[in-house]
């Protein structure tokens, strides 16, 4: 918000501690040049260290586990994945591979397994763009050994014919979701039904995960909040009744007593001058 | 080392593919709705060593040539600390080119996460020296995207998606017409005439009593509101009772101006 505030009347204020000077304080979640990486692990059955850059950043990661975000600069990064024992990186069961990570972008790196049930991995891009007042935003990400499938909100088909390793964004009216997965085009889950809460200015991201022929299959979920946006404005009035000054009235005031309308007549010049004095305080 | 293969929706030439620069230098591509890598054979290329080879695909197009790096083939000497902990670990020496602060206390969890447990709604208004006492409700969004209000003028709206009370950070707005056509004024008509240093209360669901110092009384054009700060959730607390006041512009039906009444926690 920029500082056009200064057009306020002050009607009264302690020192320095006037609302319309205060900006708000909100903690940059990442630096302009930085990276945010999550790491999702959805391959069942293994526990892996993560090599990145040589270094080892993930010890003994359980399926099922979400880590970081780690904060990066904006850069390009070598990953390794090793068995959980490894020593080191030198002989990686699969890369080192790059990551190219751009500033200011947030991403999610995923090990799955991919439709025919090989472990696999792919680098998303999470939205982390502003959402509207009341709403939230929901991700579904398709990375389970299992055909396309439908994502059902109650009775709803509301993604429908989802690939791995596919997603889809939707931003939602901010509550409660009665989520479940099913085959596409049917309607009897393979996952859940569940509740998936859709909260006001965070992105949910749900992976559904696993393997549909081994019964792993298994919801994860990731949220990244402080996507909100303020409402557009606060309409608290509706007749008149607190009206400072008269200066569109009409016919409505026929009637009041000339003393009455003399003093209105006084205050309509007195609040436009305050009005223009205002307006010339504008930075 | 193999080149990294990058699918993705641009990647209808086959199955491998060197990084070149001719290469977008937009954000990487998620996929939506395109199929990757699943004709590529290379990928699933797998040791015969028990370790199960998972495959890095990378969506989208490096720019270039990878970042070089002097230790690409660095060893830690140690592990990094359990990953189970979500306290700060102390740090290892970092590889050149990965910062040591992103290593530290990397935080590891089940990806199961429910959300926090909301704090208590706000329950009770009370501005004594202006008599104003009042219920509070919660209140979201209307339709056309402003703060929705309470039809009645003698509750207050607390916009719920914002912080409580008993929030850690942020402001809580509490609005509430300040007339109505089957009411007239309502006891938010009274916001002007509260003086700085005034008591507020309001008492939350829990039955906890918050205690605030009115700091700021003020008239705001509503065009000139600073909403983002009004509505903000991570600075301060602060308490934020808002209602409509200044001239009544009998063509839209609607005041000019908010009357804005900040409180900060009371010492």
């Amino acid at each position: 918000m920029t500082h056009r505030t200064r057009a306020a009347k002050i009607l009264a204020a302690s020192s320095a501690s006037a609302l319309v000077g205060l900006g708000a304080f909100v903690a940059p979640a990442q630096a302009a040049d930085d990276a945010e990486l999550s790491v999702l692990h959805g391959v069942p059955g293994l526990t892996v260290d993560v090599w990145v850059n040589g270094e080892r950043t993930l010890d003994d990661f359980e399926p099922g586990d979400l880590a970081g975000p780690l904060t990066l600069p904006a850069g390009t990064y070598s990953v390794a994945i090793t068995a959980a024992d490894a020593e080191d990186a030198s002989a990686p069961a699969i890369g080192p591979v790059d990551l190219p990570l751009e500033a200011g972008m947030s991403y999610t790196a995923a090990a799955h397994l991919d439709a025919a049930g090989e472990p696999t991995a792919t680098l998303f891009t999470n939205d982390t763009s502003t959402t509207a007042a009341g709403e939230g935003r929901l991700t579904v990400r398709h990375v389970a050994a299992a055909p396309a499938v439908d994502v059902l909100a109650g009775d709803q088909a509301v993604v429908t014919n989802l690939s791995n390793p596919d997603e889809q964004v939707l931003d939602l009216p901010a509550g409660t979701v009665s989520a479940a997965v099913a085959a596409t085009g049917t309607t009897e889950p393979v996952l859940g039904p569940v509740d998936v809460t859709v909260a006001e200015g965070v992105s949910t991201i749900a992976y559904a995960w696993g393997s549909l022929e081994d019964g792993t299959l298994a919801l994860a979920t990731q949220t990244i909040d402080g996507l909100h946006s303020a409402p557009a404005g606060v309409p608290a009035g509706e007749v008149g009744l607190a009206d400072t000054g008269s200066s569109t009235s009409t016919g409505l005031w026929a009637g009041v007593s000339a003393a009455l309308l003399a003093v209105a007549a006084a205050t309509i010049v007195a609040v436009r001058r305050r009005g223009v004095t205002v307006g010339s305080r504008e930075s | 080392m193999h080149d990294a293969h990058l699918g993705g929706p641009l990647d209808t030439a086959g199955p491998v593919r060197a990084p070149h620069p001719g290469s977008t230098a937009g954000p990487v591509g998620h996929v939506r709705g395109g199929r990757t890598g699943h004709d590529t054979p290379f990928l699933r290329r797998r040791l015969t060593a028990p370790v199960v080879a998972v495959a890095l695909l990378l969506v989208g197009c490096s720019g270039g040539d990878p970042v070089p790096t002097d230790a690409a083939t660095a060893t830690a000497d140690t592990p990094t600390p359990s990953p189970s902990s979500t306290d700060a670990a102390p740090s290892e020496p970092a590889a050149a080119g990965l910062p040591a602060s992103a290593l530290e206390g990397i935080e590891v969890r089940s990806a199961d996460e429910q959300p926090a447990p909301a704090p208590p709604a706000p329950a009770v208004l009370t501005v004594a020296s202006v008599d104003i006492s009042m219920d509070v409700v919660p209140v979201g969004v209307a339709d056309d995207g402003t703060m929705a209000i309470p039809e009645t003028a003698l509750d207050a709206g607390w916009y719920q998606h914002g912080p409580a009370p008993a929030s850690p950070a942020g402001t809580t707005v509490l609005a509430a017409h300040v007339d109505t056509r089957t009411e007239g004024l309502g006891p938010f008509a009274r916001l002007v005439d509260v003086a700085v240093g005034a008591d507020v209360t309001v008492v939350d669901g829990a039955g906890t009593v918050h205690r605030y110092t009115v700091s700021t009384v003020e008239r705001v054009s509503k065009e000139e509101v600073p909403l983002a700060d009004v509505f903000d959730r991570a600075g301060a607390q602060r308490l934020v009772l808002v209602t409509c006041g200044g001239n009544f512009d009998r063509s839209t039906g609607h005041y000019v101006d908010n009357v804005i009444v900040t409180a900060v926690p009371a010492g």
